[in-house]
């Protein structure tokens, strides 16, 4: 497969003038705005002494291209901030310093990144399920009341805003039934059942939400793919109704969906700022939210990058996917 | 003649559309026998394919089939769909007319013709992937061991054809329904389809069911003919019955509109003024009135009389419906 190979390698290339491109419009809107990171830093009362001690220490006094480049340098280098005892180092790969929170942003994201992950990926599988499924049990039943409830329930779920889900959730499982903890996360490596446990209501939650979209592009996938003359050959040889509406069916409508579902994984990846909100759990969106609060500039831009980051390796995914999913693609 | 393999009576297809039942196919008989040929004849919308995909079961469930199909004497009209999934690719095969749709884009050819094997054979995907080799080898297709690893686009159209001749033969059929195989090719290619189907009938003593409108062809492969227009028999009887002694205006308009060498040349092809009535929307009367010739001649009966089919002169059963007496002689 030299072909595919050459191709990853080219996308590969092309993500990272992307992400430099990327990384630097990013650095500009958020060094742009009017507040100071240092005069937080510096506290109260702060004295126009230790502002500029601390601007010079968090090298807010350079020029912003040379902030730029610092940081650009920090990615392969690392950085020190001040000399000597009080120096802070951030150790390459660095993507900024968080001042507030003390700790270089690489490994804050590293940290969050489990429990994100966990949320999204614990609530892909299973949008990914209930809105196949759905969907073709809809498109089976065009027109009748199945198919009738099946779009309704994707209306709402396109409609209903997560943090809303969520609260109501949190009030009847968790508080009414007290079946399900209410927030907080458990590593999985602590223990697993107590993990799935914590997050079997916000997957819930998610998954509801997002399996709207796929019931309804399932539905209408399979609708045109059923009506494919292939679908009459493989009756006409005698295949049975499973296995003409899902090896041969589904087999085509495969190709959407897994694109949706690469580019809304890879997306949710970056931070499911809601859902981790509304069920207190500490992870990206959670990390970003309260750094844009706290003026922390370093997390913001750490994490833009990242969930942009996520979403063009999705992107590259969908498209290698694509090409083993449709041999009529060729990725020369 | 020889025992009929596959006997039709009284046919009738009926359509429940929103804007009522629509009567595609309106009482039709036919039968072939082992090694014989039978060509349907007719325009787009007179009801040929929906015939054979009557005869096959495999008709959207809106259709409602009534009257006889006997396969070796059996009724298929009305078996369980389990029974029938059994009978369709295994005793009656379709080969349809564009291969580039009737095949799965995503499944190599050499998957779909042992999917076709393996759907009434108890094997292993390696014994029916090599059935498939032997197959395609034998519809023509060169290398046939390497080329059945290739997808459908990465053949031409006429060895697509080959392909789905060989997936309707991989069983054996006693009956194989061609539903006009050769349209979608190029001339030269046409004739070698043409020749296949002839040599794999001569072979394994397949009833054939030739569907077309390329009366060239006809002429050519059939022993017996039947002329629909509008759902209805127009005219039926051997080949040289209808060539010869053509009874039905009909008839006789198709053949006025065939180019000839054998004959004179005229300034130019006549054809069949108007087009073809939309199934059921001729009451009472004579389907082909309104673009017949003859009515003036007849005169109201036509118009108020639905003609039966009759006996002509001619070998064994010719037979037209037409209120004419006697043959007509062509108007110009």
């Amino acid at each position: 497969m030299p072909d595919i190979l050459w191709f990853i390698i080219r996308r590969l290339l092309a993500t990272v003038l992307v992400m430099l491109a990327l990384s630097l419009a990013v650095y500009l809107i958020f060094y742009a705005i009017p507040a100071d990171p240092a005069h937080l830093a510096c506290g109260k009362p702060c004295t126009p002494d230790r502002l500029e001690q601390a601007r010079h220490f968090m090298q807010l006094d350079q020029s912003t291209i040379q902030q730029y480049l610092n940081f650009l340098k920090g990615i392969f280098a690392g950085r020190t901030f001040g000399e000597g005892a009080a120096a802070v180092h951030c150790n390459a790969p660095c993507f900024g310093y968080s001042f507030p929170l003390a700790r270089p942003v690489t490994t804050l994201i590293l940290d969050r990144l489990p429990v994100t992950a966990s949320i999204a990926v614990g609530a892909a599988v299973l949008w990914l399920i209930i809105g196949v499924s759905l969907g073709v049990v809809a498109a089976l039943n065009r027109g009748r009341p199945l198919d009738r409830l099946a779009v309704g329930v994707a209306l709402i779920g396109v409609s209903t805003p997560s943090f809303l889900l969520g609260l109501l959730a949190i009030l009847v499982f968790g508080f009414w039934l007290n079946m399900v903890p209410v927030n907080g996360y458990v590593p999985f490596s602590e223990s697993p059942v107590d993990w799935a446990w914590h997050l079997v209501t916000p997957w819930l939650v998610l998954a509801v939400l997002q399996a709207a979209s796929y019931i309804r592009l399932t539905r209408a996938q399979m609708l045109e793919e059923l009506n494919l003359d292939h679908i009459t050959t493989a009756r006409a040889k005698g295949a049975g109704e499973a296995r003409v509406v899902v090896t041969h069916g589904l087999r085509g409508a495969l190709v959407p969906i897994v694109t949706l579902f690469g580019l809304d994984l890879g997306g949710l990846l970056g931070g499911a700022i809601l859902t981790e909100k509304v069920f207190s759990m500490q992870g990206l969106g959670e990390l970003l939210i309260s750094a844009v609060g706290q003026l922390d500039v370093a997390v913001v831009v750490g994490v833009t990058l990242f969930s942009a980051f996520l979403i063009i390796v999705a992107n590259l995914v969908v498209d290698i996917v694509h090409g083993a999913l449709d041999p009529r693609v060729s990725h020369g | 003649m020889a025992e009929p393999v596959l006997e039709v009576h009284d046919l009738r297809v009926t359509f429940d559309t929103e804007g009522g039942l629509v009567p595609a196919v309106d009482g039709i008989d036919f039968s072939v026998a082992a090694g014989q040929t039978l060509a349907i004849v007719g325009e787009s919308g007179s009801g040929k394919s929906v015939s054979s995909a009557a005869v096959m079961g495999i008709l959207p469930s809106n259709a409602e089939v009534k009257g006889e199909v006997l396969l070796d004497g059996r009724e298929l009209v009305g078996l369980p769909s389990d029974e029938l999934r059994k009978i369709r690719g295994n005793d009656i095969a379709l080969v349809f007319q564009d291969a580039l749709s009737a095949l799965n884009p995503y499944y190599t050819v050499g998957w779909q013709v042992a999917e076709a094997y393996r759907l009434h054979h108890d094997v292993s995907k390696k014994a029916a992937f090599q059935r498939a080799i032997e197959l395609l080898d034998k519809v023509g297709i060169p290398d046939a061991a390497r080329r059945a690893k290739s997808y459908p686009h990465e053949f031409s159209g006429g060895m697509r054809q080959r392909v789905v001749i060989a997936m309707a033969l991989v069983n054996d059929p006693r009956v194989l329904i061609a539903d006009e195989p050769t349209t979608a090719l190029d001339v030269t290619v046409q004739a070698q389809i043409m020749q296949l189907l002839a040599d794999v009938q001569e072979e394994f003593g397949t009833a054939l069911v030739l569907i077309s409108h390329d009366l060239g062809v006809v002429a050519e492969v059939a022993d017996d003919v039947l002329v629909m227009y509008a759902g209805r028999a127009a005219e039926r009887g051997t080949v040289r019955d209808l060539f010869h002694r053509a009874a039905h205006p009909y008839s006789l308009g198709l053949l006025g509109a065939m180019p000839r060498i054998d004959v004179p040349p005229r300034p130019r092809l006549t054809t069949i003024p108007g087009s073809p009535p939309s199934p059921g929307s001729i009451k009472t009367g004579c389907p082909f009135q309104p673009r017949c010739a003859y009515t003036e001649r007849v005169g109201e009966r036509c118009i108020t009389e639905r003609p039966e089919l009759t006996p002509r002169p001619g070998e064994g059963d010719h037979e037209a419906a037409c209120h004419l007496g006697r043959r007509p002689e062509a108007v110009v």
